[in-house]
Parts: C-alpha cells; structure tokens; sequence
C-alpha cells in the first residue's frame, strides 16, 4: 500500500478519536448555549478512572462502562449544583466557572493519582496489529474506529430521532417554550450536559491505551475539541464528525508530507475553514 | 623569653578572634531551588524538589550555622522563573541558586544569575549552557547531547553490529537538533545508514504519523530524540503499530526510573533507553542516596531527585571548602573539583563548568524478570563521552 493512502487511513483512526473528544463539546454548545471549558478535564477524568478500574478489576471492557457513567454522573451532579446557576450569564461567566472546574479535577487527580503519567495496555483480544500491504495498523485502532461509528450513530438516533432529541432541540431554541407545554427543561438540560460530559469520558477511556494518561492532557484535548467544532460548525453534530475526520486526516498526512509542520496545518485548516465558512463548515449563523 | 611567649600568644589570640568575627559575618547559606512545581513539568519539579530538600536538610552545619533551603515555582515557565529569580536576588540577596530543569528557563536564569554575581548548577539538557551561552555562574551537571548519543549509539551498535540501518525522530528545535547532528556524526563514523528522519514541533503528542514514516523506511533501529511526554507518547505508540517486533527501538535521552513507571514494563520491555541516573548503580554515594531517599519519602530516586540532590550537596560541598558565601571564591573551588557523585567519581570541568559523569545504556526488563517493582531495567553498558577541551565552544569564562 502506498504510504499516503496508509496515512489516510491512520488519519481516519486518528479523525475518529477526536471526533470522540469533540462530540460532547459540540453537543453542550449547540444545544445549551454553554461553553464548557472543563470538558478536557472531564476526559481526563475518565481515562484515570478507566485506570483505577482496569488496575482493580483487570477487566478493560468494565472500565469501558464503568468510567463513562461515573464521568456522566459526576457531570450531573456538577449541573445540578454549579453549571445550572450561570447558563442565563455571558459566555464569559461560564469560561470562567468551566475554568475553575478543570483546574479543580486537575488537581485532584494529581493529588490521587500522582503527578507521574500512567499507562493501560489494550485489552489482550486486542493488543496485536493486522497487515495492510506492507504497513501494520494496531487492532485496537481498528476497534476505536468501529466503536467511535456506533457511538455516533447512536448518538445521532437520540438527538434525530426520539422524542428526548427533539424535546432537547426545541428547548434550545426556546426553553420557556418547551417548558410551558409541560415539559422539565431543567431536567432535559442537566441529561444533555451529562451526556455531553459522558462522552468526553468514554473518549478519555477509549483514549488512554493510546495516548497514555497525563495530569495536564486536559488543555491538549480542550484544543483539540475546539479546533474540531469551529472547523465543523458549533453545535453541529454532523460537523464534529466531518471535523474530526478532516483534522485526523490533514495531521496524518502532513506528517509525511511536512512532518514539522503537521500540529500546525490543523489550526491553518481551522483558519481556512473561518475565513471561508465562518461559522464552521455545518454550523448555522 | 617572657616577651616572646607574650607575643606568640597574642598573635595566636588575634587570629582566632579575627577568624571567629569572619565566621560571624557570613551569614546562613540558602539554596534556592529552582523548580517547575506547578503547570506541565510538575512531575519533574516535585521529584527535583524532594532531592535538593534532603541534601540542605542531611547536610548539618555550613559554616557554624544551618543551612536552609527555599523553593522557587518556574510554573513551566522560563519568564516566570526569570521575574521569580529576579526577585529572589533583589528582595533577599540570594546568591546559591539549582535546578531549572527545562533549558528555556536554566538559560535565562543562568543570565541573570550571573549578572548578579551567584552560582548555578543545573541539570538541564541544552548544550548551550556550557556551550555558546556559557558564563562564569552556571554549571550543568548532566551529560550533553554529544555524551548522551555516544554513550547509547556505539554500544547498542557493538551489541548489534548488523543493524546499520537507523531511522530518526527528532523534536525541532535546538535540544533536538543537537542530538540529531550528533548522531549523524556517529553514524558517519560507524557507517551506519542514516535511512530517515521525521522532524515534529514541541507541542506534538500525536506520533502514529511519524511511525507510519518509520515503518515505511525500514529500518533496523529506530532513535527516539525526544524528550519527557513527547518520547513516552512517541514510544507508546511505536509500540501499539508493533515495530518493537519489527525493529530495535533506543531513546536516547530518557528520564529514567519516572518514563519506566510511567509506561510500565510490557511497553519498555526489551527497549534500550539512555539515561542520566539510574538507582542500581554500585556507588558508595548512590547506595547512600537510595537508602536515605527510601528511609525520608519512601521511593526509589528517580533522576530529577538524584540530579537535583547532588547538585545541591555539591553547591554545599563547595562554600563549605571555600570557607566563605563570597560566589567568587565558591566558584574558585568548584572549577576543577573532583567528588563522589551518584555515577561515581565526578569533575567539574573548568573550561566550561561541565560536570564529567558516566552516562548509561540500558535495556528494559521483561515483567517476569523484575525483582522488585522498580527494577525495570538492567545497564547494558556506560562511560564518560565529552568533546576535547579544544572543540568547545564555551569562550564566555
């Protein structure tokens, strides 16, 4: 196989893990209006309590339920107390608070977990790699990339399809609303951040066997999840997708192609894609 | 004879009391540690920290009075750290300064150390610091590049002389171009064939790219020239596209026991690594070191704990000798001094203030062959390699 067509594919491997990171984010901005600055940090999260999981029970595909319900929990409860108080304030406020959470899980997980980083093997029905052509791509990659489809297809089912989707859409637009006709907006926003917030861990867990987990990965993946959502379109789903495709790609590729410069042409894609699209590639004025 | 004795006794009086009002004059030493612990390089600068603290606190009298220490937080930051130090020496006259582990910080405080008349000793990794942007205040105590790639190249290659194939991973900028233009060098001398080479920037964490490029090449060996995160990062994902099978991997500048603890033994199994420091070496000192490090904080010294207590000790040895706080006269003695160090005998070069120490070649263990938990690799080989005196570049003493 040529060696840029193999760099397409690994950017497709690589596009869906950020597509992971960003989703939640794009979720939380699009439908509640709030820029969640925490959402790294909410990741990184997860991917230390995938690690206590997988150190306690030795069973990686636990921790793979278990992480991103205690994040999604964790989240809601954060909601309940905290976020829910600042959603009616300026976007400034909500930087503000969402900043002050993350340097909060930061440092509680330095605290728990230490300042040294950790690591967790792939599962072992995972840990090989398969040949394509001439080049090796890891099995658990593979798996990421499937898992990463399902998760987006459900996710687009419940936002599409159902009625908490639609309930969830209409309260975006006009919470009062929604309200008046019966329906408990606070209740539906508080599920909505959870679930923003339980994908950010469930990316997290997904995740560590592959970028191994650090204390400070959360402003890393904060950046990474922003550039993706601008470049798609704030709030849009199908945006996060292509977004996250698009970046994983150009990452992938330049690294052959200008190695030095491959971080880099991923903010000029993000730039390109602003001054042509200003509101992102799917996103609405 | 009476008049004689009168004298001799007089004259003896008047020295010790000259000498007692000298020792009363020179006030309490304070080391200041220059350490990141906050921000990014946290896990480095707490470790870092914990060294030079135990050295100030084992130490005992420094010239009739007890020594004491203070931390500076560089928060990562070399701007930070250089407003901090800045203030330091302003508002508390501080003149005995060690750490500043990342290079951007070490070379500006370096700077401004100087300028102020104090004495630096750093365990940073730029070359320029004994090199071009030598100066008469800063000493570094680890290996440069040129040791670092020397000491980890030539003995892998004797270990396996039919790998002559090699492929690179270099951070682009100056650390990284420092390796890289040595290893070239070695590889010129050993006929080894340069097969590629994939730059990358410092914010880099996303390596799968650059492994594809080195799968792509070939190679026998791949050479691993970053550094921290960016190195476990690089490695873990070598691993995860399965060229440990395919290829021998070498990180030349590791940072020892914390990156083994960090990635764990399945994934520096049968890796070679380059390090600074490691805790089983058989030297008096270092025996000593890891006794008292596991009686005081119960671990093992990692590399930033080693480098940063020796370099404090050495800070300490040295005013002790020169009897006096004046930095000049300190410096006098450090030019030139020979220790025992953790790696064993030590010098303190004096044409560019370059601590001449072993550096190590070692290889990861297989988890089965671990005898305790720290035990993860075994020393392959190690030596003392610097450029001659006449190729330096330092001119600035």
């Amino acid at each position: 196989m040529n060696l840029y067509l193999f760099q397409v594919v690994n950017g497709i491997g690589l596009g869906m893990i950020y597509f992971l990171i960003s989703v939640g984010l794009s979720i939380i901005f699009g439908l509640l209006n709030f820029v969640n600055f925490a959402h790294g940090a909410f990741y990184l999260l997860g991917a230390y309590l995938s690690y206590t999981a997988v150190s306690i029970t030795g069973n990686y595909w636990l921790a793979l339920i278990i992480a991103p319900l205690c994040i999604a929990f964790f989240a809601w409860v954060c909601e309940r107390t905290l976020i829910k108080r600042v959603y009616h304030l300026p976007h400034m406020y909500q930087i503000l608070v969402t900043l002050g959470v993350a340097l909060i899980i930061q440092e509680l997980c330095i605290s728990i977990w230490g300042p040294i980083g950790k690591s967790i093997s792939p599962p072992d029905s995972l840990k090989g790699v398969i040949a394509i052509g001439e080049f090796y791509y890891p099995q658990y990659r593979l798996f990421v990339i499937a898992f990463a489809a399902v998760v987006a297809l459900l996710v687009w089912y419940l936002l599409d399809k159902t009625k908490f989707g639609a309930l969830v859409r209409a309260g975006s637009e006009d919470a009062e609303t929604v309200s008046l006709l019966g329906t408990h907006t606070h209740r539906l926003f508080s599920i909505t951040f959870a679930l923003g917030v339980g994908l950010a861990g469930l990316a997290g867990v997904l995740a560590a066997p592959i970028k191994g987990i650090h204390p400070f990965v959360g402003p890393e993946v904060l950046g990474i999840a922003f550039v993706v959502v601008v470049i798609g379109g704030m709030g849009s789903f199908t945006g996060a997708l292509v977004g996250g495709l698009l970046v994983g790609i150009v990452q992938s590729v330049m690294s052959t192609l200008w190695p030095q410069g491959a971080s880099l042409m991923i903010y000029a894609a993000m730039a390109l894609v602003i001054l042509v699209r200003p509101y992102g590639l799917f996103g609405r004025a | 004879m009476i008049k004689k004795y009168l004298k001799n006794t007089a004259l003896v009086f008047s020295i010790a009391a000259a000498s007692c009002v000298v020792m009363a004059q020179e006030e309490a030493v304070t080391i200041y540690g220059v350490k990141s612990l906050s921000g990014s390089f946290a896990s480095y600068g707490k470790y870092a920290d914990m060294g030079s603290k135990l050295a100030v606190e084992q130490y005992g009298q420094v010239l009739g009075k007890t020594p004491s220490y203070m931390s500076i937080d560089t928060e990562g930051n070399a701007g930070k750290a250089l407003r901090k130090v800045q203030e330091a020496i302003n508002q508390n006259s501080a003149k005995f300064f060690n750490g500043g582990t990342l290079s951007s910080t070490s070379l500006a405080i370096g700077k401004e150390i100087n300028k102020s008349g104090g004495v630096f000793i750093t365990p940073a990794g730029a070359d320029e610091l004994t090199g071009v942007d030598c100066n008469t205040s800063t000493f570094r105590w680890s290996v440069p590049t040129y040791g670092a790639i020397r000491e980890t190249v030539v003995p892998l290659l004797k270990e396996h002389p039919e790998k002559k194939r090699w492929y690179t991973i270099t951070p682009q900028y100056v650390f990284g171009e420092a390796l890289l233009s040595n290893a070239k060098a070695v590889f010129d001398e050993l006929g080894i064939e340069h097969v590629g080479n994939s730059y990358h920037s410092l914010q880099e964490q996303e390596f799968s790219g650059y492994v594809t490029n080195a799968m792509a090449a070939k190679p026998d060996v791949l050479l691993l020239l970053n550094f921290g995160s960016q190195s476990s990062n690089a490695l873990r994902q070598a691993i995860n596209f399965g060229l440990k099978n395919q290829m021998t991997i070498l990180v030349t500048w590791s940072s020892g026991l914390e990156q083994f603890q960090e990635l764990g033994a399945d994934i520096t199994e049968n890796v070679y690594f380059g390090a600074q420091y490691w805790h089983t070496v058989d030297t008096p000192l270092n025996n000593k070191l890891v006794k008292e490090v596991k009686d005081t904080y119960g671990i093992t010294p990692n590399y930033p704990l080693a480098a940063d207590y020796i370099s404090t000790k050495l800070l300490l040895d040295a005013i002790v000798e020169a009897g006096t706080t004046t930095p000049s006269d300190v410096i006098k003695v450090l030019e030139g001094k020979s220790y025992e160090g953790p790696t064993g005998t030590e010098i303190v070069r004096a044409a560019d203030h370059q601590v001449l120490k072993n550096y190590y070649l070692l290889k990861g263990k297989s988890p089965s062959e671990m005898k305790n938990a720290d035990d993860f690799a075994e020393i392959v080989s190690y030596g003392k390699s610097f450029p001659d005196e006449s190729s330096l570049e330092c001119k600035g003493m």
